[in-house]
Formats: C-alpha cells, sequence, structure tokens
C-alpha cells in the first residue's frame, strides 16, 4: 500500500514538473504546497523504515523457557499479566464477527483481571513449608467441642474486616460477643433464677447459653473488659438475696409449683369434705398430702402446667383424677 | 511472606486431665527459663525436640490463646477470582496443617437499581445497574494464636484486587477467677475478722 502511495506520488511528481516545463509558466493543476507537503510525508514513512532508527524487535522470553523450568522465579510476587512471560496461547476479550477472541499481545482484558500466577501449588508448598516454623499444635487433650467447653467455657467472638477503600477502618471491628453456660457458673438454684431474670432476652433456655454482646466503647479490648465485668457483676448480684424478693408472688413464678396453690387447697378441701361425708374419722391434711392418690395428681398438674398440653399429659391427668375422686365409669 | 520475628507462645497446660498432663507437663518443663538461658545466650543451640530450629522463630512463655474456630467469609464481584482463591486458600491451611471444617459458597447478592438515561426530562427511558456480590465461606477448626496469625496474614496478604473479606474469631477461655465464688462469703469473713481484731 506504502509502494503504491509512493508510486503515485511520483507520477504526480513528474506530471507536475512536466506540465510546468511545458507551460514555462505556474500554471499547474496541483498546487505547489500540497506536492510538497505530499513528498515530504512519503520522504519521513520511508525514513522510519530504515534501519537505522527502528529497534531489532526481539524474540518473547518465552521461546527460551523449559518446560521444567521453576516457575517461582517468573512470577514471585503478584504482577500485571506480561504475554511475552507466560507461555501459554490465551485468547481473551470478545471475539470479531466470525472470529476468536484477541490474542494476549496488548490484550486489556488479561491485564485487568487479578492472576494467580505466582501462587501456582508449587509455590504455595514452598511458602507454607516456610511458614511453618512459626506455627503451634493445638494440644491434642482438646480434641472434641465438649472437652473444649469442659476447660475453656467462655467463648468469646469478635470479627476482622479487610478490604481496599480509603481507610483500614471499620466500625464493625469493636463489636464482642461473649457466650457462656450457665451450667458451667457456680450457681445455686435462687441466684440461677435471678440471674435469667436479669439477663432477659439474652439467655437461651434451649441451649443454657447466655449471650452478652457489647459494643458501646470505642475499642474492642475496652468492649472485651466491659462484657467480663457485666458477667462478673451479673453472677455477684445474682447471689445477693435482696429484703423485697420475699414477695416474690405466683405471677413472678418463672415455672408452677403445686405447694400453696389455688389447686392444693382446693384439692384439699375437696378431699375434707367427702371424708367428712362418708363419716370414716377425721383426717388431717399432713396425712392426704402424703396419700399416693394426691401426689400423683400433684405430679400431673405441675406437668400439665409446665409442659403445656400434650397426649400423654391429659391422659395421665385423666386417670389420675378419677382415682382422687374414686370415679370408676366410662372409658 | 511473614518475615520478622513472631512469637511462638506456649499452650496452656495447667487445667488438664492427669493423663495428658505428663506428656504436655515435659514440653513445659523443658522450656522453662532456667533451662534456656544458657542455650539462648549461646546462640546457636541444639534441641532434641526441634533438630534444625530458624533463627527467626523466637518462644516465649506466655499462654497462647486458643481459636475453636475461625470463619472466612470473601466476598467479591467476579466468580473465577473466588474459585481460584479458595483453592489457594485451602491448599494453603492444608499445608500449614489446619483442619478445615467446611468450604461452601452462599448464593451470590445482586443490588440493582434504575437511573434516568438523560440529564433533563425523557423520563421514561432509563439505564438500570446492578451489582453482583459472589461469596466464599472458610470454616476452620482448632487454631492456636500463632498459627491463626500465621494463616491469616499469609491468606490476606495474598487477597486480590477488589475481594474484601471478613474474619470471624471465637476465642476460648477459662472462667476468670473472680467468678469462681460469689463475693459476698469473703466480704463477710473479712468483715467478722476485722470485728474481732
Amino acid at each position: 500500500m506504502w509502494a503504491l502511495g509512493s508510486l503515485a506520488v511520483h507520477r504526480l511528481c513528474t506530471r507536475a514538473t512536466s506540465m510546468h516545463d511545458s507551460a514555462g509558466c505556474a500554471h499547474t493543476a496541483v498546487p505547489r504546497s500540497a506536492v510538497k507537503a505530499f513528498l515530504f510525508l512519503s520522504a519521513s514513512l520511508r525514513r522510519g523504515r530504515t534501519s537505522q532508527f527502528v529497534r531489532p524487535q526481539l524474540p518473547p522470553r518465552t521461546e527460551k523457557m523449559a518446560v521444567d523450568q521453576d516457575w517461582t522465579s517468573v512470577y514471585p510476587t503478584a504482577a500485571v499479566f506480561k504475554p511475552a512471560s507466560v507461555p501459554l496461547p490465551i485468547r481473551m476479550g470478545y471475539p470479531v464477527k466470525r472470529g476468536v477472541p484477541p490474542p494476549k499481545e496488548g490484550n486489556l482484558e488479561l491485564m485487568k483481571i487479578p492472576n494467580f500466577l505466582h501462587l501456582t501449588p508449587p509455590a504455595i508448598k514452598k511458602h507454607c513449608a516456610a511458614l511453618r516454623d512459626f506455627c503451634t499444635e493445638w494440644p491434642s487433650a482438646l480434641d472434641s467441642d465438649e472437652k473444649c467447653e469442659q476447660h475453656f467455657p467462655i467463648e468469646i467472638e469478635t470479627v476482622d474486616y479487610v478490604s481496599a477503600g480509603t481507610s483500614i477502618r471499620n466500625p464493625k471491628a469493636r463489636v464482642v460477643t461473649l457466650r457462656v453456660k450457665l451450667s458451667k457458673l457456680n450457681l445455686d438454684e435462687h441466684a440461677r433464677k435471678k440471674l435469667v431474670k436479669l439477663v432477659g432476652e439474652r439467655y437461651c433456655a434451649d441451649t443454657d447459653v447466655l449471650t452478652i454482646t457489647t459494643d458501646r466503647c470505642p475499642l474492642r479490648r475496652q468492649n472485651y473488659d466491659y462484657g467480663i465485668h457485666l458477667l462478673t457483676v451479673l453472677y455477684h448480684e445474682s447471689w445477693k438475696t435482696e429484703k423485697w424478693e420475699s414477695e416474690k408472688s405466683e405471677e413472678d413464678m418463672e415455672e408452677y409449683v403445686w405447694e400453696n396453690s389455688c389447686s392444693q387447697r382446693k384439692a384439699l378441701d375437696t378431699l375434707l369434705r367427702i371424708k367428712a361425708s362418708e363419716n370414716l374419722g377425721p383426717v388431717t391434711e399432713e396425712e392426704l398430702l402424703a396419700s399416693e392418690v394426691v401426689k400423683n395428681y400433684r405430679n400431673s398438674v405441675t406437668a400439665l402446667k409446665n409442659e403445656g398440653e400434650t397426649e400423654r399429659n391429659m391422659s395421665q391427668y385423666k386417670e389420675c383424677v378419677k382415682k382422687l375422686l374414686n370415679i370408676q365409669a366410662g372409658p | 511472606m511473614a518475615a520478622g520475628w513472631l512469637w511462638r507462645r506456649l499452650c496452656q497446660g495447667s487445667v488438664f486431665p492427669v493423663n495428658y498432663a505428663s506428656r504436655i507437663m515435659q514440653k513445659q518443663r523443658f522450656l522453662l527459663n532456667s533451662d534456656l538461658i544458657g542455650a539462648r545466650l549461646a546462640g546457636s543451640h541444639v534441641d532434641t525436640q526441634e533438630p534444625k530450629t530458624n533463627p527467626l522463630v523466637s518462644v516465649s512463655d506466655e499462654p497462647e490463646t486458643l481459636y475453636k474456630r475461625l470463619s472466612l467469609l470473601v466476598k467479591g464481584h467476579d466468580k473465577a477470582v473466588l474459585d481460584s482463591y479458595e483453592y489457594f486458600a485451602v491448599l494453603a491451611a492444608k499445608e500449614l496443617g489446619i483442619s478445615i471444617e467446611k468450604v461452601h459458597k452462599p448464593p451470590k447478592k445482586i443490588e440493582r437499581f434504575t437511573l434516568l438515561k438523560s440529564v433533563h426530562i425523557y423520563k421514561k427511558h432509563r439505564v438500570q445497574y446492578e451489582m453482583r456480590t459472589h461469596y466464599l465461606c472458610l470454616e476452620l477448626k482448632y487454631l492456636t494464636s500463632s498459627t491463626a496469625a500465621v494463616y491469616l496474614e499469609y491468606v490476606q496478604r495474598n487477597l486480590p484486587e477488589g475481594v474484601a473479606m471478613e474474619v470471624k474469631k471465637t476465642k476460648i477461655e477459662k472462667i476468670p477467677e473472680h467468678i469462681k465464688e460469689p463475693v459476698w462469703d469473703t466480704v463477710s469473713q473479712a468483715k467478722e475478722t476485722e470485728v474481732k481484731s
């Protein structure tokens, strides 16, 4: 194409000059400034092709690479994709019409994406071999979750955030969550009930786990200290018995207790009246309470109230009531 | 990778049951300060337990914190990058001897929003953008603090561009001394002794 161009220019020159010569004066079809521009252009192009100014293109490094070379020295760290250093025939990008994706030379798509050429399996193994000296072993005595819980009951959960941005700080990183099972703490019945009442929502009765989440302090260590402080305070306060705790009424009770409840009073009342009407002699309340029938009745009522209404509980209650009131009729 | 000084700490050994105590106590006893003074001053010390001592490793006496679980959640926009990273992180954990509990990929979340195409009017012509976030969750079990520090630093230094990570550490601890007994017993005893004296 360039050859054609130079030929055409040459013809133009000769024509122009011949016209000029034949006419003897400057009545040429092509103006002289345009001709000069053409001549200059062609000369500079031809100048660029000469060996004096063109750097020899070296063959890419891939041609000198052996098959069993040490790849970790080619890509020791994370680096951009260099097509002359990677001996793979990769093509990437949107293909031209009825063609193939563009080759790897000068391919922006390949340069943009993060590559893992510095983290090949042999490289990872080398790194880990060097790092293994700094690691310590997990104590072999703690090989199951139960043993960990038995020896180390408190679990502290913290979260670290890593991301690229203008700042490495993340305000969510100061949150600390403390979890402990109440069965591992040294608590008696009253202390346990008081602690559960004090703590409210943070206690899960199914798993017996107390969860304390703190984020009121600006630093993680401060939040951790505050969490431990809360646990200490809760523990010690639950062992204390205040004067007003004796005013605990039936509505405050966590579970149903049959003693001194209206169910007990009414049952005893009914039984006393039955005995009085049958004229079997005076029967004391203690005797009634100690009797088998009343004990069974007590168990069934407590089960119903605490566990809810199930088939088993209801049938048990029915049997106990029948025995209590001596009703033999009906299935 | 993790050049420089990294402190290798001893394990807590005092509370373990008796049948394990002997083996662990041996290691502790061997590495007591009094035993090591001469060796450390000499410079090139030969331990019978570790034949080739790395000069960069130093051992300290403070007890190590134990991590019951380490949960890594890696987020990125490109699924292929996360797949490669998963291969790298899993291989690194295996090589360092860390037990992997679970590796799973939570479903991706797509955030879409619709904007007006033109600067002024043309309400009917809009353009929609979406941002896809792919997740990768790696759960590791039973790490000591030195191992966790080494693994996390290695894995975080090789995080690719445009990928974020959240590390959830679950540390296990003993019940502190001041929660063992209620303080009111000791306070009442102290008051009694004061009154007596």
